[in-house]
């Protein structure tokens, strides 16, 4: 699988803008209807928003879940529209890594489960770094509860484990410390940028506010 | 330990909604199996030539009143007759019955007995027969032995009418190509004696029959010089058997069909018409069925769709959570297919006993298993599709 390099964007606009072209929220934004701009792989951006400004449809765009946009996204000079679904499939498993914003964790599974489900899929992690990692972010106690049993903090902390369990290049992260404390902020940030480095992939991180504990080399803001 | 997918998506499944499609299809393709078994069991009754539903031949002569036989009417077929009958929609092939233009006397000895007879011959076409006996040849100048058919009527008079009464031996189908046999041709002033010897039995003519060649040979030589016989008797090879149309015809024509055929036809024709509503039943079922596991699957995809999304979401591609589905639906309907066809060996089990009281030859099985594997196959088919297509239009929002 050869590394995925550079997503660009270019005159990027959510379909439900449109028309709202000369408002504030877009004219000045550093994203929506910039006519070129390229996240490189190694790099980590962290795009400041407002809530209500498509933060989380960017994130989506890029993950290829939503396509109501106008403008062009491409990965590597590809066109993601002409993506099909087995492209993403692939992508998905092997160089594109997602934290939705609302986390996605299956309620009914046990925090264990959840993170193999993703894990059966790569083979990527053993059980051990998972372990660790759980261990890493103070959650490895409820491994074995109904992850609808977790305070929202605490699932946060595991859908950002379950978002590792796989190979990377992008790794988009929305919101992932909104319901932490400074603590676990941290200890979150320091596993995230650990592992980004190892893989020498891209993080992409959204924020309204509580921004993770990063080093970021762009800030941009939306 | 994909099957944490699997069972994660199980947990969406209403068994009572399984439970109910299962019953549902099990019924309608029970019924459509059993159907199928059932028609290819008793379709021998008319496939067979030698049953007593064949109605596919027909033998017709006309009607022979008191006056008009005393009066010397003519009850033979005229050219113009054959034409018409031919032209009707049911009849195809048409032959006629060529009699005899001398006379026959026949001998027999049997048991120590004589015992000589006058006789009427016959032949038809050999398309018409409904046997093919070894032997049934006549070469003019060569054979000295003449092959005789004779009706299976005759065989159960003389067995159980005439040798009974008069102390004469049983005598069976196998035995009579034995008894020894004499004819004596005479007529246009000559004579002569000729061996003969009963080959077969047919169920379809009421006569006896020799070959065509013999009857054209003998009667060009003992036959009145110049005269042709029109045939009195005519056999029809019927293209739509039980066809009122028939019935119809013969009626306004004064003609009369031997035995009892048309209401054979007739029965054969409500049979058919009984098996065709059965079966049409056992489809509406099993169309109902496939619309009741349509509509499972449906609220099934609907009330996982967030699920479905969120696996999509990790990277499962839309096939490998499709195969979940396909796996369960596949073994229902397996287990359906298992138990219809189960259901229709019992069934037939019932009945079989009654058929085979009939003397008839039971029918093959492929027919039914195949119907019922084609239906499931469509039925499973149609539902991989449907899920296919619906995992694939929700990956995209």
């Amino acid at each position: 699988m050869t590394h995925l390099s550079r997503i660009s964007i270019h005159n990027l606009l959510p379909a439900v803008f449109l028309g709202q072209e000369e408002e504030a929220h877009i004219a000045s934004s550093e994203v929506w209807l910039r006519e070129s701009f390229t996240f490189e792989r190694g790099k980590h951006y962290l795009i400041h928003a407002e809530s209500g400004t498509g933060k989380s449809s960017l994130c989506a765009f890029i993950y290829g879940l939503r396509r109501d946009y106008h403008g062009k996204i491409t990965m590597d000079q590809k066109d993601i529209r002409s993506f099909s679904i087995a492209d993403w499939c692939r992508l998905r498993e092997h160089s594109l890594a997602y934290l939705p914003q609302d986390l996605g964790l299956f309620p009914e599974l046990t925090v264990w489960e959840n993170l193999l489900i993703k894990n059966n899929l790569t083979g990527f992690r053993t059980t051990g770094w998972i372990e660790s990692a759980l261990e890493e972010l103070e959650v490895a106690d409820k491994r074995q509860q109904p992850a609808a049993h977790l305070s929202i903090g605490q699932q946060q902390r595991v859908a950002i484990v379950r978002a590792l369990c796989q190979p990377f290049d992008f790794l988009l992260i929305d919101e992932p410390v909104s319901h932490l404390d400074q603590r676990n902020n941290a200890a979150v940030g320091a596993l995230i940028a650990r592992e980004a480095r190892e893989q020498g992939a891209a993080i992409i991180a959204t924020s309204v506010g509580n921004d993770i504990n990063l080093p970021i080399d762009l800030r941009l803001q939306l | 330990m994909k099957n944490l997918v699997s069972s994660l998506l199980r947990r969406n499944i209403s068994a009572l909604q399984m439970t109910g499609y299962a019953l549902a299809s099990l019924v309608g393709l029970a019924i459509v199996v059993t159907a199928v078994r059932f028609y290819s069991d008793v379709r021998s009754l008319w496939a067979d030539d030698d049953s007593f539903m064949s109605r596919d031949y027909l033998i017709i002569s006309k009607t022979v009143s008191g006056l008009g036989a005393l009066m010397g009417a003519n009850t033979s077929f005229s050219t113009a007759d054959i034409a018409e009958i031919e032209s009707q929609p049911w009849a195809g092939d048409v032959g006629g019955f060529r009699a005899a233009d001398f006379n026959v006397y026949a001998t027999v000895s049997m048991g120590g007995k004589g015992m000589s007879t006058a006789l009427f011959l016959e032949s038809i076409p050999q398309e018409f027969f409904d046997i093919n006996p070894k032997g049934w040849s006549f070469r003019p100048g060569v054979d000295t032995t003449v092959p005789i058919v004779i009706s299976k009527d005759y065989l159960t008079l003389y067995n159980f009418g005439f040798a009974t009464s008069r102390g004469l031996p049983q005598i069976s189908e196998g035995m009579i190509g034995a008894i020894p046999l004499r004819l004596s041709l005479s007529g246009n002033g000559q004579q002569r004696w000729m061996d003969a010897k009963i080959v077969g039995f047919s169920s379809r003519l009421n006569t006896i029959a020799v070959p065509e060649e013999f009857m054209e040979w003998a009667n060009g030589i003992y036959g009145e010089p110049g005269s042709t016989t029109a045939p009195s008797r005519l056999i029809i090879k019927v293209k739509t058997p039980g066809d009122p149309a028939i019935a119809t015809f013969l009626a306004s024509k004064g003609y009369e069909a031997a035995g009892d055929k048309a209401d054979n036809g007739r029965a054969a024709f409500f049979l058919r018409l009984v098996t065709g509503i059965v079966l049409a039943v056992g489809v509406v079922i099993c169309a109902l069925a496939f619309f009741i596991l349509m509509l499972s699957v449906w609220l099934l995809l609907t009330k996982s769709r967030d699920k479905l999304r969120q696996l999509m979401l990790l990277g499962y591609s839309p096939q490998s959570i499709a195969r979940c589905y396909y796996i369960i639906i596949g073994s229902i309907n397996l287990a359906v297919l298992g138990g219809a066809l189960a259901i229709m060996f019992i069934v037939r089990h019932c009945w079989k006993g009654s058929l085979e009281s009939l003397g008839i030859e039971p029918g093959s099985c492929l027919s039914a298993i195949g119907a019922g594997i084609i239906i499931m196959a469509f039925i499973t088919a149609g539902n991989f599709l449907a899920i296919r297509h619906r995992l694939r239009s929700d990956f995209f929002v």
